[in-house]
Formats: structure tokens, sequence, C-alpha cells
């Protein structure tokens, strides 16, 4: 099964003859299965057996509580694959398949729905806050979508830019001088914002204490080289971006390779830490799911740009101006760097110290709504219009703060809160946490 | 005993433990033997310390708090009927031996009082949250979300429930009588006690242990694990 998840999908050919036809769709069912079997674990068979489909998740779920519709309630997603589970692996659901609603592995109808279900899931994980058993659906559907990827139903956007980014690290000589290109003009406005001439922005610097993995633009190299400058710490830019195409495709094959370029990276220039931009997708792979692919213990830590910026602070390296913004500031936890992660204190530090009328949301912390478009959902334009009518809650929760500004440390969200603050006329600014640290420290 | 009941609360009695001691045994194993998840599922904030997360495992299991958050309704139905069960599992054990303490305290005639205010209440909030269970599964979302399996479990509890009570509210068995058939299973030598077996209510009494024999049977190849299974899984809520 090595090669099924990478970039073959199996293959679904009709041929001329029925008997063929029959062998090749056996073969493509059991092909199929073993990617399911490949992804079983104790995890898994616990949360598809123990779930007593009470619904309770209900209206934990975003997306389901505005639409109502049953493809997303986080039960029924789980649901689909433990049809699949059923019918195939449980041993009581292979004797009396029709007591759980059975289902091939191959079924059209079902793998349809699954994959509207399982691409629409931003992944937030807050069922599971909710669920009795504590379920993590987002687990389940991320098994879901092996099995759609094998079965060439993996959505296309994502895959192309899963490729892109795996294309990227595999040919980084062509990439490396446009890249240092950009960066000189990055470089000269760094300079002038902080008024120091020796300030630089460093890249393939061996030795250096961090690795830092901005995003695609300069949006996030400026703000975080300011801090870095001001905080005088040894550090290199990564040339790759942070962010995880192949994580949110569900193929964890390319998810693995994408973030293998900056281990590598890392590894070749001797870093102590590899310090993540604001992106929560990214930080969860890099922290949580990286060393599980690659079944390898990294030599380095992986720690957030916020957590590390919080330090700065508190040990002086970085100096705020106190209580500095006037306007009425709130915060949302992304889910991936909250819930997930586990900062809900390092952030709040830093726009407490700055903001001298911050206003938490509610529900905030674990039980924060989803901004509604993580899990690539900004990224595929046929779930624009979904997403923003999912996002109603965050806007309405944003609205109810009366903050002008809202900061959070996911490019994700902030794309998201974009759109919803055109969408809904919430008339707010949106901003990065560096971004609030670089227009509010001392120069 | 007749030759239906002789085996409906008799012999089958043993291969209901049977099927579910080993039909347990064998899921538990299969959950045991596949690999742990090499990545940490829990959710933050992490508890403090094992002590902590000990508690939070308990607290979580067994009173799931959160889930009063999201749906108050199906939370409370939810308490109100397990925690009712575990109760009238507990009083079931006087039929294996009496509550000597309290029946000393309360004498004869006020230990069979408690037990009909007791287990009449507790069996008519069974009945009540059993049938909030199936009422709610007739709408949507839950009518497609459900499978056969939901509707057969609730099924086997409203028979059970609706013997059970039955036998509460309308039989006129003493306790003793009951722990005489209860300790003749339990011995291998099972037979109803005359007192039993003169009265019509035999008969509710056999097809309520024959419906619990169904429901024990099918207990670990079915979402009923989850009494069970809730521990492992409140656990990795934790795993951070």
């Amino acid at each position: 099964m090595e090669n099924n998840t990478m970039n073959n999908t199996i293959n679904i050919t009709p041929n001329n003859t029925n008997n063929t036809m029959d062998e090749e769709k056996t073969a493509q069912r059991e092909a199929l299965l073993e990617v399911l079997k490949s992804k079983i674990n104790r995890q898994l068979l616990l949360y598809l057996d123990v779930c007593a489909r009470c619904a309770i998740c209900r209206d934990a779920c975003h997306q389901y509580k505005v639409t109502k519709d049953i493809t997303y309630l986080p039960a029924y997603r789980a649901e689909l694959v433990r049809r699949i589970y059923k019918k195939n692996i449980s041993p009581a659901g292979r004797i009396f398949p029709k007591l759980f609603e059975g289902k091939e592995i191959d079924d059209e109808k079902l793998l349809e729905e699954l994959g509207r279900s399982a691409y629409a899931c931003t992944g937030c994980r807050r069922c599971m806050v909710y669920c009795p058993f504590s379920i993590d659906t987002a687990w389940v559907l991320s098994v879901a979508k092996e099995i759609l990827n094998a079965a060439g139903r993996g959505n296309t956007m994502l895959g192309e830019l899963a490729d892109a980014a795996i294309f990227k690290g595999e040919n980084i000589d062509m990439f490396k001088e446009i890249l240092q290109e950009t960066l000189k003009e990055t470089e000269d406005e760094l300079r002038g914002k902080l008024n120091d001439p020796s300030a630089s922005i460093p890249m393939e610097n061996t030795g250096a204490d961090f690795l830092y993995v901005a995003l695609a633009g300069t949006h996030t190299i400026l703000p975080a080289a300011m801090i870095f400058n001001k905080a005088k710490i040894s550090w290199s830019l990564s040339m790759f971006e942070a962010a995880n195409y192949g994580y949110f495709l569900g193929s964890s094959k390319k998810a693995k390779a994408i973030a293998e370029r900056i281990v590598e990276e890392a590894k070749r220039l001797k870093v102590k830490e590899i310090i993540i931009t604001e992106c929560g997708h990214a930080y969860r792979v890099m922290k949580f799911l990286y060393e599980a692919w690659a079944k390898e213990k990294l030599p380095f830590k992986i720690r957030g740009f916020v957590e590390l910026a919080a330090e700065f602070i508190k040990d002086g390296r970085v100096v705020l101006k106190e209580k500095n913004f006037p306007e009425p500031v709130t915060y949302h936890d992304p889910c991936q760097v909250g819930r997930n992660a586990g900062f809900y204190d390092e952030p709040r530090y830093i726009m407490k110290r700055i903001a001298a009328d911050f206003r938490d949301m509610a529900p905030n912390k674990e039980r924060n709504w989803c901004c509604g478009g993580g899990g690539g959902l900004v990224a595929m334009s046929e779930l624009d219009k979904f997403r923003i009518q999912t996002g109603r809650l965050k806007a309405e929760q944003i609205k109810k703060t009366g903050a002008k500004v809202l900061v959070t440390p996911c490019e994700n969200c902030r794309l998201q809160m974009d759109s919803l603050n055109e969408a809904y006329g919430l008339g707010i600014e949106i901003s990065s946490v560096m971004d609030f640290i670089a227009n509010n420290m001392v120069i | 005993m007749s030759g239906f009941s002789f085996f409906a609360a008799g012999i089958m009695v043993y291969i209901a433990v049977l099927v579910f001691v080993v039909g347990m045994a064998y899921q538990i194993y299969g959950w045991v033997k596949a690999p742990r998840s090499a990545v940490r599922l829990g959710i933050f904030p992490k508890p403090k310390n094992k002590g902590v997360r000990f508690f939070k495992l308990l607290k979580d299991s067994f009173i799931f708090p959160h889930s009063a958050e999201s749906d108050p309704w199906m939370y409370t139905f939810a308490i109100l009927f397990h925690f009712s069960l575990a109760a009238v599992l507990f009083a079931h054990f006087r039929m294996v031996h009496e509550f000597t303490p309290i029946a000393n305290a309360l004498g004869k005639e006020g230990m069979e009082k408690l037990g009909a205010i007791a287990g009449g209440t507790l069996g008519i909030i069974l009945l009540v949250t059993i049938l909030f269970y199936i009422f709610r599964r007739f709408f949507s979302p839950y009518k497609d979300l459900s499978v056969f399996e939901d509707y057969f479990i609730v099924f086997l509890l409203i028979v059970i429930i609706g013997l059970g009570d039955h036998l509460r509210f309308f039989a006129k068995i003493s306790a003793s009588e009951y722990r005489a058939y209860f300790l003749s299973v339990l011995t291998f030598r099972p037979f109803f006690p005359e007192a039993i077996a003169e009265k019509g209510a035999r008969w509710v009494l056999t097809m309520h242990v024959f419906f619990v024999n169904l429901f024990v049977m099918y207990f670990p190849f079915s979402k009923l694990t989850h009494a069970i299974g809730t521990f492992a899984v409140n656990s990795v809520r934790s795993d951070v």
C-alpha cells in the first residue's frame, strides 16, 4: 500500500468484460480496505465502537448548528466511516451488517457523502470537547480522507497545492535566488523601521539558535524580523513556508514530505529550535504529528512564534509600550493553537500588556467557536459561500465584544476573519500577534 | 419450572454470562492488541498532574459535565437513566443477600416499604427516560443518524424495564422468594420456589430474565460497550 496514498490513486477504469470488471472492482475494494486497515489503531477502534449516536455533539459543530444539515453532524460524519468498519472489519458487523447499516468501502453514495463531509470539516475538534466519550471526529475523518485520496476522491485544489509544495522542496535551488532577491527589499524596509542599518534577515545561517518558518509573502517575515532583531538572538529564516496542504488534503505521506523539507533544513543548519510562525495547522503538524509520521524523535524543540515572543517580553529582550493601544481589542483562540495545542495564556499575556481595553470573547479557550475557515477551507473556492455562512456564529461572537481590532495567531483564521468582516459588516481591523507587537514595541 | 422457564430463566442465564465474558474479553483484547496512536489525541488544557488527570477521567466518564452545556435535555435524561440503572442494578444484589444493616434498622415491613418506594421511583424514572430515548430518535437529525441497532437496544431495554416495573408494581412476590430463585441460579440448580411457581407472575419474571439474557449476550458486540470503553476514550481526552 506504500504508493497508493502518495501519487497513485487506485484505478477504477471500466473494462470490456464483466469478469475483469468484477475482478477489478474486488481488487479496488481490497486496496481501499488495506488503506483503512493500515490506519487502525486503538483510539480509532474505540471511537468507532463506543459512539452511542446520542448526537449530544449536535450543536458543538458550528457547521451543523448553522446549516442543520446532517452531513455536518459530527456523529454522522464518523458514522459514515463506522458503516464501512462494521461491514468489513467489526466481527459483529460482518455477521449482521444490516444491524449497523454496514456499507461497502467503494459504495459510491457513501464516498460522495463522506467526501463532502470530510473536506468541509475544519478539524477544530470542538465536538470532542462536548462528547460524553470525547470522540475525536477529526481523527476519524483523517482516516476517511486517506480512503478518499486512495479512491481518487481527494480534493483537487488541496492536492495541487500540496504537490507544488513538494515540488519546491525537491527543487529548492530554482527558488533560492528569487527568494533572496525578495528578501533584500524586505531587509531594507526592516532597517528603516528599526532605524538600524545592521538589522538583517539571515538565511542559511548554520548554527543559529532558531529556524523561523514563515508563510509565503513577507507579511509574517517583516514583523517577526523586527522582533528577532530587537531581541538580538541568532536566527535563520527558513526557505520553506509553514503551510501544509498535504495535511488538509488528508494524505499523511504528502503532509510528511512537506514538513520534512523544514526538518531537513533544520538538521542541516544544526539549529536548536524550529519556530513556526502564527499558523495553527503548521504548528500542530510539526509539534504533534510529524514525529508520529516519521517515526523519529526530532533533535530540536518545536515552538510557536507567540510562545517565543512572550518569552522575549518576559525576559525584557523586547520592550513593549505598556497599554499603548487605546481601542478595544479582542483575541480569537485558533483551534490548533488553543484547544489543540494549549496556548491560551501566552497570547493573552501579550495582548493585555499592549491593549488598554482587552475584551475576551465568550465562549473562549477550549470552548471557543471555530472561525469557520480552518482545515484548508479558505483554500477551497467551492466552499467560499459555505464557510462564510457557517462563520456566522464567529461573526456574532466578535460583534458582541464591541472590539475594533481582532488579533489572532493563525493565518487561516485571519483570512476567514477578513471574509467575515466584509460579509457581516463587522468593521474591525484584523491583525496577527506579531504585527500587534511590532507596532507597539519600543524601537 | 416448565420447559421454557427452565431454559429462559435457568440454562440461558449461564449461556448469557458465558457469551458476555468471552465476547467482552475478545472485544477488550481487540482494543488492547491494536497499536496505540502515535499521535497524542488529547485536548488542552492539560491536567496539572497524574492525580488531577485521574480525577478528571472519573469526572468525564461518570458525569461528563461538558455534555450538559451542549444538550441540557439529553444530558438530563442520560444522567437520570444511567444513575437510576446503576442504582437498580445495585438494588438487585438484595437477591443475593439482604441488605442486613438497613433491614435491621427499618424492620421487615419498613424494608419492604423502602424497596417499594425506591424501586418504584427508579422503575418509573427508567421507563420515562428510555421512552424519551426512543421518542427522540423519531425526529431529525437523530432519525437519520440512527441504525437498526439503536432501536433494537432501546426495544430490549423497554421490555426489560417494563417487565421489571410490572413485577415491582403488580406481582406479589417477596424479596425472599426472589432470593430463593436467584440463589438457585447461582448454585446451578435453577428452580422457582413454590410461591413464584404458583403465580401467573412467574411468566413475567421468566420473560424479564429472558430479555436480560438477550441484552447481556448482545452487549459485547454493540455500542453498549461504551459502558466499559468510556474510561479508555475519556483517558485519551487528557492525553496531551
